[in-house]
Order: C-alpha cells, then sequence, then structure tokens
C-alpha cells in the first residue's frame, strides 16, 4: 500500500505580476520501506517539492494537488494547522548544510529534548525532565555517537558537518517517523562521511522499516542506496521506475543523458574529446519554455514537444516524453 | 571566555590611551595659555601660574608633561573650573551620577518597548501591524528632541499637571548623597518619608527619560525587526518547523534569543546616540547632569571643565559598550571564543 501518493501536485511562486509555476504537475508513489530516490539538477525543484511535502514552504509559495494522501488522509481537505499536525507526527526530514539548520545559540542537548514527543514520556512532569535527558541520549546512541555527554553539551559550531547530520538525524527520529524526507544529505561532505551517512540511512530503512525520499543530485551514487527513483528536470516529472530500470533502461532522453553525463572507470575515450552532455543549462524560473521544459535542450524534440506529454505507465515504469526510447531496447 | 575578557580590556586600555591623549592634545588646542586651560588657574598671579607650570612639568618634554598630566588625572587632580574655581573632579562625580541614571533609565525603556515591538512587526511582516510600527518608528525618529521635550512639558505637566517638569526631586526631600546614584541613596537613607520620596523621584524621571528613549527605541525596533526577519528566514527556523514544534515554541526557544543576539550588538553603538540626547534632555528638563553642566561650560568657555567632562562622558559611554559586549558574548557561545574547524 502506498503511504504517500501525490499526483499532480503543482507549486506556484506568487509574485507580484504573474505567479510562476515553479512545480509542474508532479506525482510520487511512496510505499511502505521504500527508499526512493529523487533525482535532478539543481534547481529542478526537487528541494522544493520535500517541503511542500512536510509543509514548511512560506506564504509566497501556493501548493495545489488533485490528490495528495498520506496513508489513506486526503491532505488537501485538512485544514493548514490539521495537515501540519499529521504530517509532523509520521514525516521527518533532514536538510542539506545540517550545521546551518541547527540552533546556533542553543546546546544540541537543548535542540535534541524538545524534538522528544511528549507522547512518549510517561511519568510525572517533575520526572519527564530527566526522561527527556535519557531519550536524547538513545537517539545520540542509535546513530551512532557514543560519546553523548560531550556531545549534548556543545554548540552546533564546535561538531563537524558530519557530526551535525547525525545529530539531525537523531533527531529526526525522535518521532518514530514512517518517513524520512533526506533532502541532500551529504552535500559538501567528505565521501567517508558521505557513506557513513548513507549506510546509517540503510541500517534505519532495514530495521525499522522507515521509508526514505532520498533527493539527490547524484545519480549514480543514489542507484547504491534506492529501490525506486524519481528523475525530475526543471519542475517537471521525468521519469520513475526501479532503480535498476532507470539506470540500465531508461526511457527518457534526459534520464538516458544524464546516465551517460556520469564517467565511468572503465570508459574509453579518445584524448581531449567532449564528455556526453546536453547543450545549454537549466532554465531559470523566469524564462520557462512552454510544454516539455527539456525541449530547447531535448536531442529527441520535435513539434509535438511544445505540448506537455501526458505521462505514460509501462509495468509501473512511468515516462512523460512524446518520444520515449522504449523502443529502442 | 577568559581570552574574550583579555581582549576587551586591552581594547579599554588603549581606547583611555588615546582619549587622554586627546583631552591633553585639547588643552594646547583650546585659545589661551595652555597652562591655564589644563589647570584652570584663571585667576593665578604671575608668580602663582610659575608654581602651576612647575606641577605640571611645563619646563620637561611633551612626553614627560603628558606622563604627569595621566599622574595628576590618576590622583584625582583635574584642575578647577575656570568659571566657579571648583575643583572639576569633584564636579563631575556631583553631576555624572544623575546622567547615569537618566540614561540607564532611558536605555532600559528604549530596549524593553523598541524590541519586542520590532519582534512583533517582523512577525507581523507585511500586514497591518507591521506597516504602523514601522511608520510609528519612522515620525518618532525624526521628532527632533528639543521640541519633542517642550511638547511633553507643555502637554504631561502644564496642561494636564500629571509629572512634574524640571529638576531630579522635589526639594522637600532631603537625601543624604552616598552613592550619587539617586534611588540608591533614597533606599539607603533613612529618613522617615522614604517612600515619598522615591516616589516622587520615580514621578521625576518619567519624562525625561521617555523623551530620551523614544529615538533609540524607534531605532531598535528598526534593528529588532530586520534581525528578527532574517532569523525567521533561516534554516534551522524551517528545521524546527519540519521538527513539528509551533510557532510560539519556535519563536519563544529559538528566534528571539537569536535575533536578541544581533540586536544587542548594536546597543553598545547606540549608547553614544543616546548620551548625546540625554544631554540636551537634561537642559530642558533642568535634570542636574553632566550633560547639562557639559553645555554650561561650552557656553562659558570654561576649557577645563570641557576636557574633564569630554574625558568622563566618553569613560562612562566606553564602559557601557564593553557591558554589552560582555551580554553580548553570553548570549552568544560563537563569540566567545575562536573558530575551529569548518564554518
Amino acid at each position: 500500500m502506498n503511504i504517500l501518493d501525490i499526483r499532480n501536485l503543482s507549486i506556484k511562486l506568487l509574485t507580484s505580476t504573474t505567479p510562476i509555476l515553479a512545480v509542474d504537475r508532479v506525482s510520487l508513489a511512496m510505499k511502505e520501506g521504500e527508499v526512493r530516490g529523487l533525482v535532478g539538477e539543481s534547481g529542478s525543484g526537487k528541494s522544493l517539492l520535500a517541503q511542500a511535502i512536510v509543509g514548511v514552504l512560506d506564504d509566497k509559495w501556493q501548493v495545489d494537488a488533485d490528490r495528495f494522501h498520506w496513508r489513506g488522509i486526503d491532505l488537501m481537505r485538512l485544514s493548514v494547522d490539521e495537515r501540519k499536525k499529521v504530517i509532523s507526527k509520521d514525516v521527518a526530514m533532514i536538510f542539506q548544510e545540517p550545521m546551518a539548520c541547527l540552533d546556533p545559540t542553543t546546546t544540541i542537548g537543548a535542540q535534541l529534548e524538545e524534538a522528544v514527543d511528549d507522547e512518549q514520556l510517561t511519568g510525572y512532569f517533575w520526572q519527564r525532565k530527566q526522561q527527556r535527558k535519557l531519550a536524547a541520549a538513545n537517539l545520540l546512541h542509535k546513530v551512532g555517537i557514543k560519546h553523548h555527554e560531550v556531545c549534548t553539551k556543545s554548540y552546533p559550531h564546535q561538531l563537524t558537518e558530519a557530526l551535525c547530520q547525525r545529530v539531525m538525524i537523531a533527531m529526526a527520529l525522535a518521532k518514530r517517523p514512517i518517513l524520512l524526507i533526506a533532502d541532500e544529505p551529504t552535500a559538501a561532505m567528505e565521501s567517508t562521511n558521505q557513506n557513513q551517512i548513507f549506510r546509517l540511512l540503510a541500517s534505519l530503512n532495514q530495521l525499522k522499516n522507515m521509508s526514505i525520499l532520498l533527493i539527490s543530485h547524484d545519480l549514480e551514487n543514489v542507484t547504491h542506496w534506492t529501490n525506486t527513483i524519481t528523475v525530475m528536470y526543471s519542475g517537471q516529472f521525468v521519469e520513475a521506475g526501479t532503480t535498476q530500470h532507470i539506470f540500465n533502461k531508461p526511457y527518457h532522453p534526459y534520464t538516458r543523458a544524464l546516465v551517460d553525463s556520469s564517467p565511468k572507470a572503465n570508459m574509453q575515450i579518445p584524448m581531449k574529446s567532449r564528455l556526453m552532455t546536453l547543450p545549454g543549462s537549466i532554465p531559470i524560473l523566469q524564462h520557462l519554455p512552454i510544454g516539455c521544459r527539456l525541449g530547447p535542450r531535448c536531442p529527441k524534440a520535435q513539434k509535438a514537444c511544445v505540448q506537455a506529454p501526458k505521462v505514460k505507465n509501462y509495468h509501473g515504469h512511468q515516462v512523460s516524453c512524446h518520444y520515449s526510447l522504449k523502443g529502442s531496447y | 571566555m577568559l581570552i574574550f575578557t583579555l581582549r576587551r580590556l586591552n581594547l579599554f586600555l588603549f581606547t583611555m590611551l588615546i582619549l587622554s591623549i586627546l583631552s591633553f592634545s585639547l588643552s594646547f588646542l583650546f585659545p589661551g595659555e595652555q597652562i591655564i586651560n589644563i589647570s584652570g588657574q584663571i585667576n593665578a598671579t604671575p608668580e602663582g601660574i610659575e608654581l602651576v607650570a612647575l606641577e605640571y612639568g611645563k619646563h620637561e618634554s611633551l612626553i614627560t608633561q603628558y606622563w604627569i598630566y595621566l599622574n595628576q588625572l590618576f590622583e584625582g587632580n583635574w584642575g578647577v573650573s575656570m568659571t566657579s574655581q571648583l575643583p572639576i573632579y569633584g564636579e563631575i562625580l556631583n553631576h555624572l551620577p544623575a546622567t547615569i541614571e537618566l540614561t540607564m533609565t532611558a536605555l532600559f525603556i528604549a530596549m524593553v518597548t523598541g524590541i519586542p515591538i520590532g519582534f512583533i512587526a517582523a512577525i507581523n511582516h507585511r500586514k497591518k501591524a507591521d506597516d504602523f510600527i514601522l511608520s510609528f518608528a519612522m515620525i518618532g525618529y525624526s521628532i527632533p528632541i528639543f521640541w519633542l521635550g517642550l511638547l511633553t512639558i507643555l502637554i504631561f505637566s502644564i496642561q494636564l499637571g500629571w509629572l512634574p517638569s524640571a529638576g531630579q526631586i522635589s526639594l522637600l526631600y532631603e537625601i543624604k548623597q552616598v552613592t550619587g546614584i539617586q534611588f540608591i541613596d533614597i533606599l539607603l537613607s533613612d529618613s522617615p518619608y522614604k517612600w515619598q520620596a522615591f516616589q516622587n523621584a520615580s514621578s521625576h524621571i518619567i519624562l525625561p527619560s521617555c523623551v530620551v528613549a523614544l529615538a533609540p527605541a524607534t531605532i531598535f525596533i528598526r534593528l529588532a525587526r530586520t534581525s528578527m526577519l532574517n532569523v525567521l528566514d533561516t534554516h534551522y527556523i524551517k528545521a524546527a518547523m519540519a521538527k513539528g514544534l509551533t510557532f510560539q515554541q519556535i519563536i519563544y526557544r529559538h528566534a528571539i534569543r537569536n535575533a536578541l543576539v544581533n540586536v544587542i550588538r548594536d546597543v553598545g553603538l547606540q549608547f553614544a546616540n543616546l548620551v548625546t540626547l540625554a544631554m540636551v534632555t537634561e537642559v530642558i528638563f533642568s535634570w542636574p547632569g553632566i550633560g547639562r553642566w557639559l553645555i554650561e561650560s561650552i557656553y562659558q568657555r570654561d576649557y577645563t571643565a570641557i576636557q574633564g567632562g569630554l574625558l568622563a562622558l566618553s569613560c562612562f559611554i566606553f564602559l557601557v559598550h564593553i557591558l554589552t559586549d560582555f551580554i553580548y558574548a553570553t548570549l552568544n557561545p560563537l563569540a566567545r571564543e575562536t573558530h575551529r574547524g569548518p564554518q
């Protein structure tokens, strides 16, 4: 059963003149215990989508969706406050730049303790402080920080980036979430630290059956850790399917280009030749092309591409393209 | 924290050194005989002047003269006033506490009203309340203080008769001077009319301190508003929202503290401005403070008094500045230590 089911979600940026459609009818579904990657270039709206799910976008942004279900509850029918209540009970999010996401003037311990839910505490109010402390220490142990005394007393700037991300994950775990949204959790991190964080997330997925939505711009890295992948480009849905399919037999020209653009160690290329890339760069929000937004850069683009394509479903492998590469395999 | 304290002390020492050099050089720059400017002995006979010149080391090199001047300052010999022939040091000790009282009360009022109002404006960003507060701040900032002072006297003292218009306390009450700060003196005194005196002194301080506080309060409103807006825009507020905290929890636990950090740093800077306003206000409300005394000295070309008064006032301003720095450091863990590791 899908725990999260989003159909045609659009996010508009309200400006003084005309609203800008930053995310254009994107669909996303998550199963229980699934690790899904959400891949796209920077500026493709993947962080926006995640923030819209958690409901932390400010009132400059307007979110619409045809369907937005969380475990069978229709969130679009609820008021903003109720929606936030439902979501924040079960969904946790970790951000990129963990150090910027921790209050610089409060100790780690205090920030962890306030994340602990009141419902998990038993006993009278004078016992609660102690229980909160214990809960915070346990959370730190869960994410692999052994010396919790040192960590709880320090301020965010005294810890390394990777430790801060662990603390963020610990905070996310405090609510025992069903879905964890990780928005580029390892950006600006060394590769050893990156692997530690990914391994931690993978173990949480396996031990606690926690679903993870892993947002990243690095397709290759994501393939190691995910079961399914959704690809986005410039705020539009591109392709979704199992990691195997997406990586080996992409149906969309964009995904094909993404896969081809990552260099491999055993690649045979002549000296000083150009690596495979798409021409141009991702369009800025003020000058979005009509129809399929990949159009101007797409090697397969034809006249029909000025109309946005409908999503086609081939046995769970969804693709949004008029000229999909399905026939070429 | 120790290094932080040492650094501040270091800064204090050097600033004091430069201030004393400035004050010393003023005695040369003012018109007239340098030795008379520095000592204030305006009626002395030529023999008397010669004695004073010997005392100040007039025949030695400039550096020795400066050294002797410093020694004199520390011994409490700041010369005598040219007009009243009273020792400057005693005059300053008499007048400075009243100014400290007035400025501190005004600073307190300005912070207690300005900062929360600024926060409220930021929380209601782009709503009616925000616009209203901003325009109020703009008006409050642009009202000239001498006009505002006269206006408040006209309304609250003369027409409504609620508050007294001049002085620090009614002449009926006789309070023995111990510390110089009147409220403390009143509380220390054993007069049977202690509480009446306290009430009377409080009603005297309300008008002038509110007049002084208005302009700084409007600045604090704007500082607090921008600082709160910046904080509300940061990632950690967004993360706290994703954590499921309510808006009140976010404001009270995270936003206020971080916004205050930025405001407090500027309070020290605004204090110098506030003291200038207090000097004008003291003249209007006949407040027996150092500002009024200094302005009178300027009118009477009392060069010795100007030198001493400037030194004392700037010393006071700088001490407050350092104090706010310490408050800033206790609020902000980042300021307390040198940065290590990646930022």
